[in-house]
């Protein structure tokens, strides 16, 4: 029997993309004095907008780091129930190690978020208009808070729902099953509410891991109880982690590295399609191997295990196929093994384009003829998980960085692996598998650097309402 | 020349207080290493992997103390004489220092000879795992430089293209391997390998074969009341009954209240994965005793010996070497592995299918700490991340560890074998592509 989703307590988000409302700001703040920091949040709080709205001018959604929630002086036990990876934050070291944030990717060169942020708020409006008065709304509200703005992240929906590269992007979303209209349900792309909200049954048919609170810690009972443990109160319902990482695209290096590669234009697409995995048109590889085929543009019902074992059409190493190996992980003996597995780490993405597009329809062709502008450009990749480890370490560490991936030798993720040569490794090769023999590509340049990231706790909005009650 | 790979584990009993001063010892081993990496592996041409670390004492069923201890646990191929006298005398004055801290050390002078009796002496039995079976050292580095020079060849090769015959593809190829005269060595086919992979399975054929004539001599009671066959009828019979009064027996105790274990706290998790900081093969080691009631020692220990007969057939992905084994009259279940990447990664090798998840049941759920069960495998409640903790709970640091490999995942190991084993051999076209797209 699935559980009904708590929508109004829930933010929406989690639910939708918010592509109704095309401008947004994503804007990281800390506090200077807690007190004045929850007054802050309390005046912003009847704005969050929860899933059971779709707003058509504005939204607002919320989300602390784990320093942010210790500014706001939640007691120690309850900051102790947070999982691990979300209370070492994405900047430490060893977490640096698993994720291949070494080299031009470690924290030391970002932007933000090595230094502690406090809280995220992601604002999302109709038009420009729109977006700049509620910025001057909550600018002018910081200054009577003493809450400093750190960075106020642009971000901008390009033509035909394009990444900078070029390419149809947000095709493959996995579904929610509670929030399906439709009984007949595809398993292999829609999962259990747990997998993405806490309080919920995940895959393993266990409530996700979340944080909690001891019973005596909330006596107005703001907070649901907690679905395993009688003792403690559920912060975590109707919430996840948001994961958070911008990334730069340098996207006239990448064009320009495929054009030294493969010679003329239709050879550096089709080689740059190879390592995404689908063409720029969105239409998979694994489906339309010789050219795009548009009426395929949003295709997402194919697998690799029948279609193309052996990475012929698709390459082992394609971003989609490291990021998502759907029925077909090469360590695996059977498809219903790496099926199960693969599904064990999916996750949301949320996340919106920044920067001025090199070209403004993105089409390869014009953006192989462009030099670099110097302009920057990139992906706010956000993705929403119940179990940080589980789904975006997992996934970053062990399929998009591991240069040993599916039987490989020295290639990463070929559009955001950390490439590079040491003594101990090197990452920075492509295989394309071909008869009669594969062909290699080396020396591929990082086409991605990260410029910022942390880990994020997306409240539900009763446990936000805890959070700001207290202090 | 036996190929198949071994698992030598050496204990001896420790006294608490020399804890840190063995770990001290170790940890200047593990950092010597670093600095020794190519003396180690020159010297050590019969091991794949060394653990050795030591071990805190463990309270058994709640009130027994079980004794702090030194382990020792190699993965090895060929001859354990020849891997014995290989560690002696490389690592000899290193393993006195160490193991002479144990009560069990023999007092004065110890000789290679001593030393080498002493670990036999020591050593105990384990249920082994090897996921590149058959391959040695020597081989492994070959193996690897092989493929890679004929992925070179094929790449410059001008007259070899997409139009190109498999068959003469494959012909060049192998024109190519036996006129290179670093390469020549693997035109002369794997030498012994029929033979090896009767050696692994012998056990098994063996187990097969008694069973097999215990049932046909009860059939053939029927016909004949030769001796023979009446004393051979009883084997098969005795052998299901006590498989299901074991069952039985167990099914008893798993009614005893399920005690969990204490999660490993957050900095001791940092310490312990802090160490996997290699770039492609990492360690782990877990001990737990186990849960109270003779039963689940004798079950664990006849399954162990089970598991070990098919071990040729079991497959754990990612997985170079595993090993499973009862210490301390059988109190204490000892797993290690060596694997691909890291501890996270791999722990998801075995929670994330329902079958693996199944098959862990069937020796995890002894120990102390891991889910309840019931018959065995089928879980009383949604036990995977509480496997995932109990692995956690119970992992401890391996204070020296060593690897032949530093840069060959499992899977090319396995894949430069099968282009390997590809050469000079007869197949067909499809055959071919198969095997071309290994290179
Ligand atoms: C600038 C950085 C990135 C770019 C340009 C990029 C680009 C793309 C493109 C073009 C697709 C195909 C569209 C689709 O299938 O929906 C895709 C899919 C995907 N990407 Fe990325 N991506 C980036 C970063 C990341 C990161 C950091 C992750 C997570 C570690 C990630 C995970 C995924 C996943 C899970 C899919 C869906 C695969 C599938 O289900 O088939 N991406 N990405």
């Amino acid at each position: 029997m699935m559980k009904k989703l708590e929508k109004e307590d829930i933010q929406g988000l989690l639910v939708r993309g918010y592509g109704n409302l095309p401008t947004a700001r994503y804007l990281l703040y800390t506090g200077t004095e807690p007190e004045m920091t929850l007054g802050f949040l309390r005046t912003i709080l009847p704005k969050i907008t929860p899933a059971s709205e779709k707003p058509e001018s504005v939204a607002f959604q919320v989300a602390f780091t784990h320093p942010g929630l210790a500014f706001l002086q939640l007691p120690e036990v309850v900051l102790d129930s947070f999982s691990r990876e979300f209370k070492e934050g994405m900047n430490d070291i060893h977490r640096q190690l698993i994720l291949g944030d070494t080299g031009e990717h470690a924290a030391h060169h970002w932007n933000w978020g090595n230094e502690p942020v406090h809280f995220l708020l992601l604002v999302y409006a109709k038009d420009e208009q729109q977006l700049e008065e509620r910025i001057s709304w909550l600018k002018s509200l910081a200054q009577t808070h003493a809450v400093q703005l750190k960075q106020a992240l642009p971000t901008g929906l390009l033509y035909g729902k394009k990444e900078h590269f070029g390419f149809r992007d947000d095709i493959s979303r996995p579904i929610i099953r509670e929030l399906a209209d439709s009984p007949e349900l595809d398993p292999e792309t829609s999962f259990p509410a747990g997998e993405f909200i806490m309080g919920y049954k995940n895959l393993y048919d266990e409530f996700a891991p979340a944080p909690t609170v001891p019973k005596e810690l909330d006596p107005e009972n703001k907070l649901p109880p907690h679905p395993d443990e009688q003792e403690q109160r559920d912060l975590g319902k109707n919430g996840c982690y948001l994961v958070f990482r911008q990334m730069e695209q340098r996207v006239s290096d990448f064009w320009q590295y495929m054009k030294t590669k493969a010679g003329d234009a239709d050879a550096a697409i089709a080689l740059a399609s190879k390592m995404v995995g689908r063409w720029p048109d969105g239409s998979p590889l694994t489906r339309c191997p010789v050219k795009p085929d548009p009426s395929l543009s949003d295709a997402n019902d194919f697998g690799f295990w029948e279609e193309d074992k052996a990475g012929l059409k698709c390459p082992i190493g394609a971003h989609i196929r490291r990021t998502n190996p759907r029925d077909h992980l090469v360590t695996e003996r059977t498809q219903k093994d790496s099926r199960e597995m693969a599904a064990k780490h999916r996750m949301l993405r949320k996340g919106r384009p920044y920067g001025p597009p090199l070209s403004p329809e993105l089409d390869p062709h014009t953006l192989l003829q462009r030099t670099e502008d110097g302009e920057e450009r990139g992906l706010h990749f956000i993705c929403l998980v119940t179990d940080i480890r589980r789904q975006f370490e997992f996934v970053q560490n062990n399929w998009v960085n591991f240069h040993k991936f599916g039987g490989l030798e020295n290639d990463s993720d070929p559009i955001i692996g950390n490439h590079y040569q040491n003594e101990r490794r090197k990452t920075d090769s492509f295989s394309i598998p071909e008869y009669p023999v594969r062909k290699v590509l080396t020396d591929l340049p990082n086409f991605t650097r990260l410029k910022g990231g942390a880990y994020f706790f997306f409240p539900g909005i009763r446990a936000l309402h805890y959070l700001l009650a207290n202090g | 020349m036996s190929t198949v790979h071994k698992g030598l584990t050496v204990t001896v009993r420790l006294d608490e207080k020399n804890i840190p001063y063995v770990n001290g010892l170790l940890s200047e081993y593990r950092k010597d290493l670093k600095i020794y990496q190519e003396t180690y592996r020159k010297s050590l041409s019969t091991t794949f992997f060394i653990s050795w670390l030591t071990l805190p004492e463990q309270q058994y069923a709640g009130k027994e103390r079980l004794p702090a201890r030194i382990l020792l646990l190699s993965s090895y191929v060929g001859s354990k004489a020849a891997h014995l006298r290989e560690l002696v005398a490389f690592l000899g004055p290193q393993l006195r220092q160490v193991f002479s801290q144990s009560p069990e050390f023999p007092t004065g002078e110890t000789d290679e000879q001593e030393l080498i009796r002493f670990l036999q002496r020591k050593s105990i039995p384990n249920t082994f795992y090897s996921g590149f079976k058959f391959i040695t050292t020597r081989e492994a580095d070959r193996e690897a430089a092989l493929k890679a020079a004929v992925l070179d060849y094929l790449q410059a090769a001008p007259d070899i293209n997409s139009d190109s015959n498999p068959s003469e593809v494959k012909e060049k190829i192998e024109r190519y391997v036996k006129n290179h005269p670093k390469l020549h060595w693997a035109s002369r086919g794997i030498p012994f390998s029929f033979r090896n992979k009767l050696q692994m399975l012998a056990p098994l054929v063996v187990f097969s074969l008694v069973m097999i004539a215990s049932i046909g001599s009860l059939i053939a009671l029927f016909f004949s009341d030769a001796a023979v066959f009446q004393w051979l009828a009883w084997i098969f019979p005795a052998f299901v009954l006590t498989l299901l009064l074991l069952f039985l027996l167990l099914r008893l105790n798993e009614n005893n209240p399920h005690e969990p274990s204490d999660p490993l706290p957050d900095e001791k998790v940092r310490e312990i994965v802090a160490l996997e900081t290699n770039p492609v093969i990492n360690e782990m080691t877990v001990i737990a005793p186990l849960k109270k009631g003779w039963i689940r020692r004798v079950f664990l220990a006849v399954t162990l010996k089970l598991v070990g007969l098919v071990a040729y057939f079991a497959y754990i992905p990612t997985v170079h070497t595993a090993r499973w084994l009862q210490m301390d009259r059988g109190k204490r279940l000892v797993f290690i592995a060596n694997f691909d990447n890291l501890s996270e990664a791999y722990a998801h090798d075995f929670v994330d299918s329902e079958r693996r998840s199944m098959n862990m049941a069937v020796i995890f759920s002894h120990a102390f700490g891991f889910p309840a069960t019931r018959w065995l495998v089928h879980k009383l409640y949604n036990h995977r991340s509480e496997y995932m903790k109990g692995v956690r709970a119970h992992q401890k640091i391996t204070q020296f560890w060593y690897s032949y490999n530093r840069d060959l995942s499992v899977e090319n190991l396995k894949r430069n074998r099968a282009f390997r084993e590809g050469l000079f051999k007869e197949m067909d076209t499809s055959a071919i592509r198969e095997w071309l797209l290994r290179i």
